[in-house]
């Protein structure tokens, strides 16, 4: 586990250095996602200016809210960018090389690509947490501050498992079905809101199939003060849960598919 | 027990097909491998020929664990390729020749330090290791150097060094010196030489270079539409495609060349008399003294065939 662990650090080092021979591209992507981040997060200021409360949310429970899935999604984005590149891989052949290698195939793609150009994403992130936590006076304890670390942990792990639905499915096409994102993008996009506001439909699907609400939103809210469905300090706890359980199901998936792999070309 | 033991392996491939003017796909299969059997002892140099789309690379990929079987056994060392893969992984070594295993944008170094740390090879060995190839396949050079900047070269030398980082006991080339220079190809053959005879490596070489069979391997495999059709040393197998020779002659003087065998074919190219005879029927001592009795000879030469030509024919006899 730890001989794994250095083995990442030591893979992201070695991408990172690759990475920095195209300096000016590197700069310059960075930027942009910082500037895709930045629009982002104005948009959620200037719709609450305008408002001012959604639903019984607040301006600053709004931003925390936004905080949390921003921060867990692209911390995802960033350090198993691999999942999310997995179609490509089959189609070069890298799997195959992989796969005469003594690891792990799940560990050794994610090994193979890290993305710190999200890094920018990330701290935009962090600081809408900061912001929303000042505006909305949350009271922090010792437990909250755990809790939310769980919380973002659990929902980085449920969005690895979404981008694992694509990898698996590339097993059987090789097209990119963007089916998918609806589930990945469009549920970042839709949970940067609590789940509350939307209507019956979105609130199932984003609870029972894709568990954004379950895993994030409900000890997003404890944290809060305003419990959602009366969960309190037990149920949030484990609602993250979710998130790994969800992960642990797609991992299973993916070893599944890669059974019927057959690999391209010559 | 043999190390390698290829049993009734299978492999079918589905394939589906687009018609035209129908909208659903037609589905069917693809025998890539159909029934092949064999054995390799360990340290055999073991040369893998076929033409194009005849299951080699197929055949490769079961052995490495890349893919499962549909049919019979695989055994290698032991262990089942597909079912122990990581403990499979870590005693064999491969070289895809038209596919780079090290990171492209670093230093080679770096590569390999990178596939020292997966391959968990202890500190000491590496380095001696590392030591071992450097000389042996000349990377000082370009150690430093990233991989895109080398000459493809020097890129299969750093492939091949990669793949034997860990010392496998099992080495699988797939064109190894496809696009090399004389000069590298040969480099390249008589470190797989010293290799095998220091290590005891196993080697399974796939290519469509003859020399490279001739030069390496005692034993070959010849595979033509998922099956085995030759399995032996390569002299036996070219003993029966190696039928004909070719002859130039040239004359001091003018001459006509008459009263030759009917199964003597000539040709003219420039000042040259161009023979092709079939040696069994008619020896060569025999057109050799019709040729001297039409006059003064000035120049002549006597040619084997070339070993691509006899693959080509067994390819078309064998209906590939």
């Amino acid at each position: 586990m730890i001989n794994s662990l250095c083995l990442y650090f030591k893979s992201c080092r070695m991408l990172i250095r690759s990475q920095m021979q195209y300096r000016a591209s590197f700069l310059m992507q960075t930027f942009t996602q910082l500037v895709m981040m930045v629009t982002e997060l104005l948009a959620v200021l200037i719709l609450m200016d305008r408002f001012s409360v959604l639903g019984q949310w607040n301006r600053g429970e709004i931003l925390f809210f936004f905080g949390v899935i921003s921060t867990s999604f692209y911390l995802c984005e960033c350090f198993a960018r691999g999942i999310t590149q997995f179609p490509p891989l089959i189609a070069q052949g890298d799997l195959d090389s992989m796969l005469i290698r003594p690891r792990g195939v799940l560990f050794q793609v994610i090994c193979s690509r890290a993305d710190p150009r999200r890094f920018g994403a990330i701290l935009i992130g962090v600081l809408a947490l900061i912001l929303g936590s000042v505006s909305a006076q949350i009271h922090w304890t010792s437990f909250k501050m755990l809790l939310l670390i769980w919380t973002i942990l659990g929902g980085m792990a449920l969005v690895c498992g979404l981008f694992l639905i694509e990898a698996t499915l590339s097993f059987f096409s090789v097209k990119r079905i963007e089916l998918v994102n609806i589930l990945t993008y469009g549920g970042r996009s839709t949970c940067q809101y609590p789940i509350d506001i939307y209507p019956r439909g979105l609130q199932l699907l984003f609870t029972l199939v894709a568990p954004f609400a379950l895993t994030t939103h409900l000890p997003t809210a404890y944290i809060l003060d305003k419990p959602l469905w009366g969960a309190g300090a037990g149920w949030s706890l484990l609602a993250p849960l979710s998130g790994f359980a969800f992960l642990g199901l797609m991992t299973f998936v993916f070893y599944r598919g890669l059974r019927r792999y057959r690999s391209t070309g010559s | 027990m043999p190390y390698i033991d290829v049993q009734g392996l299978t492999k079918t491939f589905t394939v589906r097909k687009k018609r035209d003017g129908h909208l659903l796909r037609e589905k069917s299969t693809v025998c890539a491998l159909d029934h092949v059997s064999f054995q390799v002892e360990q340290g055999e140099l073991l040369g893998y020929i076929g033409p194009n789309g005849a299951g080699k690379s197929t055949t490769v990929k079961l052995l490495c664990g890349i893919l499962t079987a549909d049919d019979g056994t695989v055994t290698v060392g032991g262990l089942i390729p597909w079912q122990s893969r990581k403990q499979h992984a870590q005693s064999i070594g491969v070289v895809f020749g038209q596919r780079s295993q090290l990171w492209w944008d670093v230093p080679v170094i770096d590569s390999y330090q990178l596939l020292r740390d997966i391959y968990r090879v202890p500190g000491q060995k590496y380095q001696k290791r590392l030591c071992e190839l450097t000389d042996a396949l000349a990377l000082g050079d370009f150690l430093h150097t990233p991989l895109r900047l080398l000459s493809l070269g020097q890129r299969m030398r750093a492939e091949l060094g990669g793949s034997l980082l860990h010392s496998p006991k099992l080495l699988f080339l797939d064109e190894p010196t496809i696009g090399l220079d004389a000069v590298s190809k040969l480099q390249l053959r008589d470190f797989l030489l010293s290799e095998n005879h220091a290590h005891g490596t196993t080697i399974m070489l796939t290519t469509h270079d003859m020399e490279d069979i001739s030069a390496l391997c005692r034993r070959v495999l010849v595979l033509g539409h998922g099956k085995k059709l030759f399995d032996g040393e390569l002299p036996a197998l070219l003993a029966r495609y190696d039928t004909m020779r070719t002859l130039r002659v040239r004359y001091a003087g003018e001459i006509t060349l008459s009263a030759l065998p009917e199964s003597v074919q000539i040709s003219r190219d420039g000042d040259f008399y161009v023979l092709a005879y079939p040696q069994q029927q008619v020896p060569t001592d025999h057109i050799l003294s019709l040729l001297q009795s039409a006059g003064p000879i000035a120049e002549l030469t006597l040619h084997e065939r070339s070993m691509d030509r006899m693959i080509a024919d067994m390819y078309q006899e064998m209906a590939l």
